[in-house]
């Protein structure tokens, strides 16, 4: 199947017209739609708080009704309303094309599209990142640039390696906070590294979640392999392998301690984990997975 | 109804070889597999393990597709049949081919070589569902048509025996494998005193025969040749015939042979003959003429070959009339005819010749001339003049010389090479519907018959081209003068001579019926064979029939063997029932081949 921006658009307001990103943290000084409780400003739409009236204030926001009853001058403190910048990290090593049946790809196409038209839904920034890459992120706003973003998924291929950690460790040294980090990528490397990375970004004032995509073949890598000799994609490394049950167990067990390390490391980086299946659709991604973990909510 | 079942290529079970060899490919491409991955991280962590020291071969569908699909291949290569059990054990039509041939008269201990074969021939139609008897002389002869009758065959056994011909067993043989090629599971019987090795036919056919020898013994003493040399116009003292005798025994022998000529004994001796070794006896001064007889008195176990029979002409004195304008011309021929000893000669003009009384065995020489009536006497046409007489002479042609000519006929046989035979001046001879063409000769404007001889109202009849000129006594008139008297010797011969032929031999039948079964007369034109020796007649024509074979005369053999034929598909009891299955299997190979395709076409990255 070609993978169409327009097309995965429709198919990301289809199921996204009604929910909305959670933004647990994350919102910076530019204005936006979002409110932001406790940080009360002088102009806004819902009154959050007053204050005595300094010299200065806009004598359209005195409340003359307080006035009345405290006998002093009081003027309105509003929420403030402000934008919200979602990181969109995207794993686009050549690993996430390996094997092609997992369409592990083309799965983070349609996530990320849905996640960024949620962002821009709600008047905040969307910035497209593909991880190890020199190009400077894709930044978006309105709605209306859903497509173009979904435009700049398109045009994105698998290819050469990527060290999850150090891209993500160099992308919080580029890109300060505050802002909300979604990496996406299929981990397959150290948990200590990546848990570096994600780190180096909650230190750098960023919101971060981690979405795990796992293909079929690596829950069950009985379907592409039947023996012989193994090669990593993006390393070139070979690895011989005779796939015995006895191997097939080893693996089951790695795999499962790899999740364990990773969920465990994501934890202690203060990041959300969420895992995620390249063969799930779109809609449980969103509805179960992630409003499970609370990234999504109804409007 | 439980079912029998058999292979027809057994050893195409060899080709199980091939399942090996997919086997042993399919770990090879296992070993050199490189399948890429999204990452080692986790396999690294796995230890590798060598593969070389994987013994068992792990299946997947695909190789189960290309299993299954060699196996159906090797098991539609081996061929296999079902066939019911029950029908298994029908007895197989069975055509047998019976020698009739001389040999087959050959006396054994217990009775002759054909008694046992008849014996065997009977036994073979009772144990066949139907026979089909075929007898082996000359030419193959259809005896008894398909019959499920075992009687029936025992009686045309009996109306057999053996003919004193050669037998064409090969074309008997080839006969009878048409025969059952049209009636799948039929056998091919031959019963023969003949091996097999001596069979001329392929040895893909001779395996498809059982073939049954007979016959052993070794003793006989024939007559090898008779021949009779008597000179044409010379007297009957001069005649001569010589006979030869060939031991075919391995022992030495002694024989009475007698000869009778015109019913008058000629001689009568012991002849000594060596262990197969040849005597020849020199007989002169015939005591009368006639058909000679000679008989072997041995008591030898094969009988054909003691008598043989020629014939022995009168040869009375030359008489012969020369009609002709040309005085000279005439006196030529004439000088020629009184050159023989004994000879009667007298010249006529054309108008003296028609008041002339006829005389019994007088020779008529047209000389240059052709009367309007065809007389009825034995005759010589000379340089007939053109559109005259029976000749049919069209023109006169100068400078022409004998091309070719018939070595085989009795009138130009002995007389030698006629190509030096030059004329200057002749009468361009045509076909002619009573004789034939016995030289041609060419000219520069036209190739013509230069003689022409055949009989014409019961009498010989000749026609020459050219006769000899003056002088006589030269060089360039020797061919002509020998040709002209080999021709005056046929037409003195006349019709009495009788036609001396051996038995099987095909010849040309001088008209009328046969009087014996044994001489048959068939065709048009009518060609006459001898089966038998003897003397027979063929209308008025006496026929003298002798068996001079050496195959058929040389008896002996070694131990008797028997051939059987060898097994195969159609020769498989029952297998007229039998049903190959080959082809299904065939079929599902190539359906299992195909879904390989298929697979192998999805097969992961």
């Amino acid at each position: 199947m070609t993978w169409t921006a327009a097309e995965a658009v429709a198919r990301a307001a289809g199921i996204c017209r009604r929910l909305t990103l959670v933004a647990t943290g994350g919102a910076g000084e530019r204005h936006g739609e979002r409110r932001v409780p406790g940080r009360p400003q002088p102009s806004g739409i819902e009154v959050e708080a007053l204050r005595p009236y300094v010299p200065g204030d806009d004598v359209r926001h005195v409340d003359w009704n307080a006035a009345g009853r405290l006998d002093a001058l009081v003027t309105r403190r509003f929420t403030a309303e402000r934008e919200v910048c979602f990181h969109l990290l995207i794993d686009a090593s050549a690993s996430m094309d390996v094997p092609a049946a997992d369409g592990k790809l083309d799965a983070v196409r349609e996530l990320v599209t849905a996640l960024a038209w949620m962002g821009l839904a709600s008047g905040d920034a969307v910035a497209l990142t593909a991880l190890g890459r020199a190009s400077t992120p894709a930044i978006f706003r309105h709605r209306a640039s859903a497509v173009r973003a979904a435009g700049w998924l398109a045009t994105l291929a698998a290819a050469g390696p990527l060290d999850l950690g150090a891209a993500l460790t160099a992308y919080a040294r580029r890109h300060r906070g505050p802002g909300m980090c979604l990496v996406v990528s299929d981990c397959m490397a150290e948990p200590a590294s990546i848990a570096a990375g994600l780190e180096a970004l909650r230190r750098a004032r960023h919101t971060v979640v981690l979405l795990h995509i796992l293909g079929p073949s690596d829950v069950d890598p009985a379907r592409a392999l039947g023996g012989g000799v193994l090669q990593d994609v993006e390393t070139g490394a070979t690895h011989a392998i005779a796939f015995t049950p006895a191997v097939r167990a080893r693996y089951d067990a790695l795999l499962a301690e790899h999740l364990r390390d990773l969920e465990a490391a994501a934890a202690r980086s203060g990041a959300v984990y969420v895992r995620l299946g390249s063969d799930e659709p779109l809609a449980t991604m969103l509805i179960e997975r992630l409003a499970t973990a609370r990234l999504v909510r109804r409007r | 109804m439980s079912l029998g079942a058999g292979l027809a290529n057994p050893w195409g079970a060899l080709a199980l070889v091939a399942v090996g060899v997919l086997l042993a490919l399919h770990r090879w491409d296992r070993r050199r597999r490189v399948v890429v991955v999204a990452s080692l991280y986790l396999w690294q962590r796995i230890p590798a393990a060598p593969l070389e020291r994987r013994r068992r071969v792990r299946m997947d569908p695909l190789l189960a597709a290309r299993l299954a699909a060699m196996l159906a291949l090797v098991a539609a290569f081996v061929r296999p049949w079902i066939a019911a059990p029950a029908r298994a054990v029908v007895a197989p039509a069975s055509i047998v081919v019976l020698d009739v041939s001389a040999s087959m008269q050959t006396r054994e201990a217990r009775g002759t070589r054909f008694d046992a074969a008849r014996a065997r021939a009977a036994s073979l139609a009772d144990a066949a569902s139907e026979t089909m008897l075929l007898a082996a002389g000359a030419r193959p002869r259809v005896a008894m048509r398909w019959t499920a009758d075992p009687m029936l065959v025992r009686r045309a056994l009996e109306t057999l025996a053996p003919l004193d011909v050669a037998a064409d067993l090969d074309a008997a043989v080839a006969l009878a494998l048409g025969e059952a090629a049209a009636r799948p599971g039929a056998r091919v019987a031959v019963v023969t005193d003949e091996p097999r090795p001596a069979s001329r036919l392929p040895d893909a056919d001779l395996t498809r025969v059982d073939w049954m020898q007979v016959g052993r013994s070794d003793d006989n003493v024939g007559i090898a040749a008779l021949g009779v040399d008597a000179p044409a116009l010379h007297p009957l003292d001069d005649a001569t015939a010589t006979v030869e005798v060939r031991n075919w025994s391995h022992g030495a022998r002694t024989v009475g042979l007698m000869a009778r000529v015109g019913g008058r004994t000629w001689i009568e001796r012991r002849v000594e003959l060596p262990s197969r070794g040849t005597a020849t006896v020199h007989l002169g001064h015939p005591p009368a003429s006639g058909v000679l007889e000679v008989r072997l008195a041995d008591g030898d176990a094969f009988a054909a070959d003691d008598v043989a029979r020629a014939w022995i002409p009168a040869h009375p004195p030359l008489d012969v009339v020369v009609v002709s304008d040309a005085a000279h011309e005439s006196s030529v021929l004439a000088e020629l005819g009184r050159a023989v000893r004994n000879a009667r000669v007298a010249s006529v003009s054309t108008s003296a010749w028609a008041s002339l009384a006829p005389a019994r065995d007088r020779i008529v020489i047209f000389d240059g001339v052709a009367p309007d009536a065809v007389s009825a006497v034995p005759a010589l046409y000379v340089a007939p003049p053109p559109g005259r007489g029976p000749c049919a002479a069209i023109a006169r042609v100068a400078d022409a010389a004998v091309v070719d000519w018939d070595d085989a006929h009795p009138l130009v046989r002995g007389v030698g090479s006629l190509a030096s035979l030059v004329v200057h001046a002749a009468s361009a001879l045509a076909d002619v519907p009573w004789g034939v063409a016995v030289a041609s000769a060419a000219s520069a404007e036209r190739a013509f018959p230069f003689l022409v001889a055949g009989e014409l109202d019961g009498h010989r009849v000749a026609c020459m081209a050219a006769g000899p000129t003056a002088p006589l006594a030269t060089t360039d008139q020797l061919p002509l003068v020998v040709l002209t008297l080999a021709t005056l010797g046929w037409l003195q011969d006349g019709d009495a001579a009788p036609l001396v032929v051996r038995t099987g031999e095909v010849v040309h039948a001088p008209g009328g019926e046969s009087d014996d079964a044994a001489l048959r007369i068939a065709g048009t034109p009518p060609v006459l064979v001898a089966e038998r020796v003897g003397a027979f007649h063929a209308g008025d024509r006496l026929v003298l029939a002798n068996l001079f074979d050496p195959h058929e005369s040389d008896v002996g053999r070694d131990e008797p063997t028997d051939w059987p034929a060898a097994p195969s598909s159609s020769a498989t009891p029952g297998a007229r029932d039998a049903r190959e299955i080959g082809g299904t299997l065939a079929g599902l190979a190539a359906a299992l081949l195909a879904l390989e395709w298929v697979m192998w076409l999805g097969r992961p990255a």
